[in-house]
């Protein structure tokens, strides 16, 4: 059965990862994605050292590149010469959706804004991600979900216990992935609009706009109840309901308990963790109760969580009513059954061997995708320039010129 | 060896498979696993042993370029054999991004 996007294809003159992310989500759901780079310096995100690591020799697949690229085609053209401009043109003539992380004065110098691919494709989809938006005093300042999705969109403060000098700091891509994948998300429902009514959109996503989408509960509460910080999740005196919270088990690992409605929990949870004299415990007996005992009752809960290693509880808790997890970490991911029998981790090979990626959040009917690798730089070159009808001589003529790879 | 733009060559002696994208001057021989490949349609050569001196592996979609003889090949499929044009390896033609890191 062909996938969902199957027919659609997507130009993108984009860096990084946000923008790109988007590309892969549609890649994933069947679109055909063209990765357009710069001939000689490609993709910057090919040269990133990410937290201190970094792959793309020596058998290390290059993690960054193959999450946000995997499964598209890479073109190398220098937009900005005369000739790279009419080859970029042709592919546009031939796309559905154009997409950039270009800043408004970029893509007019290139003659890559709206208007010029327009006059090409009139119903192309002309998609922008931005760090702050396409309007204000900021629009032509560059973003990058550290300073704009992290620092600016509030998440850094909300999320940094008070007492640290500096604030935390975002793990790689924190805001640049849920970004991408807003970004397909607006494409599909553009593509729906273009086939239903015959309008072709422009599509405006920025780093900013996503942050806020993130973190919109405290974005309200803190202004309806006037408190420039709130209380910082995960403290555990503040909580009235002792059922949500995280409990330490024999070994130093935590479990987090996630049981809202209390009362429907609570004689199941004393079952399980094998202390049912808590649950006729006078101090407990209800959601108010265990609320004004709350120091007392999470004291009755560390002891018993205390009692048992991490594993002996995943084991014990396995058929609790209510909801609960483990905290793991992202290597633990990779043997999580949730995670195998859903299909959420897919292996390509890439040129460093086999590379494991996260699929896209979406799975449609049932089945997980198929992917392929991030292209290498300019890869697909002269194999696309074939397909739009240039030949051999005029491959080598447009190399000679400097505007393709 | 005509080493014509857009023409297919395999490796005598891996699996490594290269397409021209740019011929060279002159008539150098290209070679793989320091052997010298073979046309893509036609049959490996019997015996052709890889050449550890030539075996650093070629990896798929990679291009490789000699700014001497102007030639330029992409690998369309990987081996372990590495190229070299008339015994001199060839050059990996690599993006060149400043170096970046968060």
């Amino acid at each position: 059965m062909d996938q969902v996007l199957a027919g659609v294809r997507v130009v993108e003159v984009a860096t990084w990862t946000f923008v790109p992310a988007a590309g892969a989500v549609l890649a994933d759901w069947g679109a055909e994605v063209i990765k357009v780079e710069h001939p000689v310096t490609g993709d910057p995100q090919r040269g990133l050292m990410t937290s201190g690591l970094m792959g793309g020799g020596g058998g290390i697949p290059n993690f960054m590149m193959e999450q946000p690229n995997r499964g598209k085609r890479s073109i190398g053209i220098d937009i900005r010469s005369e000739e790279g401009l009419k080859l970029l043109y042709k592919l546009v003539e031939s796309a559905d959706v154009f997409l950039t992380s270009f800043l408004p004065a970029a893509r007019a110098s290139m003659k890559i804004d709206v208007d010029d691919l327009r006059k090409v494709n009139p119903n192309i989809i002309y998609v922008r991600g931005s760090g702050n938006g396409q309007r204000g005093p900021e629009s032509e300042r560059g973003g990058y979900d550290g300073a704009t999705y992290f620092a600016r969109g509030g998440h850094a403060l909300a999320l940094t216990p008070g007492e640290l000098e500096y604030p935390i700091g975002p793990r790689a891509a924190y805001g640049d992935l849920p970004g991408g994948m807003t970004i397909a998300g607006g494409i599909a429902a553009a593509l729906f609009r273009r086939e239903r009514h015959g309008v072709a959109s422009v599509v405006d996503i920025s780093l900013l706009s996503c942050a806020m989408w993130t973190l919109s509960p405290d974005v309200m509460a803190s202004k309806i109840f006037d408190l420039p910080k709130l209380p910082t999740g995960g403290n555990r005196e503040m909580n009235p309901n002792p059922l949500v919270g995280s409990y330490k088990t024999k070994d130093g690992r935590f479990l987090m308990l996630c049981m809202l409605e209390s009362d429907r929990f609570w004689p199941d949870l004393c079952r399980q963790i094998g202390h049912p004299e808590l649950i006729d415990d006078p101090r407990f007996k209800d959601h108010a109760s265990r609320g004004e005992n709350k120091t007392d009752c999470i004291r009755a809960l560390d002891a018993a969580f205390a009692e048992r290693t991490f594993d002996e509880w995943k084991e014990e808790l396995a058929d609790a009513e209510g909801v609960w997890s483990p905290y793991q970490l992202p290597i633990e991911l990779h043997q999580d059954p949730q995670v195998l029998a859903n299909g959420y981790l897919r292996e390509v090979e890439s040129d460093q061997g086999p590379c494991t990626v996260v699929a896209n959040p979406v799975q449609f009917d049932e089945t997980p995708p198929d992917l392929e690798r991030a292209p290498q730089h300019g890869e697909h070159t002269e194999t696309l320039l074939l397909e739009l009808g240039y030949d051999w001589d005029d491959i080598i003529r447009l190399k000679d010129a400097g505007a393709i790879l | 060896m005509e080493l014509k733009a857009g023409s297919r060559w395999r490796s005598a002696v891996c699996d490594t498979e290269v397409v021209v994208v740019r011929a060279p001057s002159g008539s150098p021989s290209l070679e793989c696993g320091g052997a010298e490949m073979v046309p893509h349609d036609a049959e490996k050569p019997a015996g052709a042993q890889l050449d550890p001196a030539h075996s650093d592996g070629t990896q798929m979609g990679k291009r490789f370029a000699d700014p001497d003889s102007g030639i330029e090949v992409l690998a369309t499929k990987g081996g372990a054999g590495s190229l070299s044009l008339d015994g001199k390896a060839l050059p990996l033609k690599d993006a060149k991004p400043l170096p970046s890191s968060d």
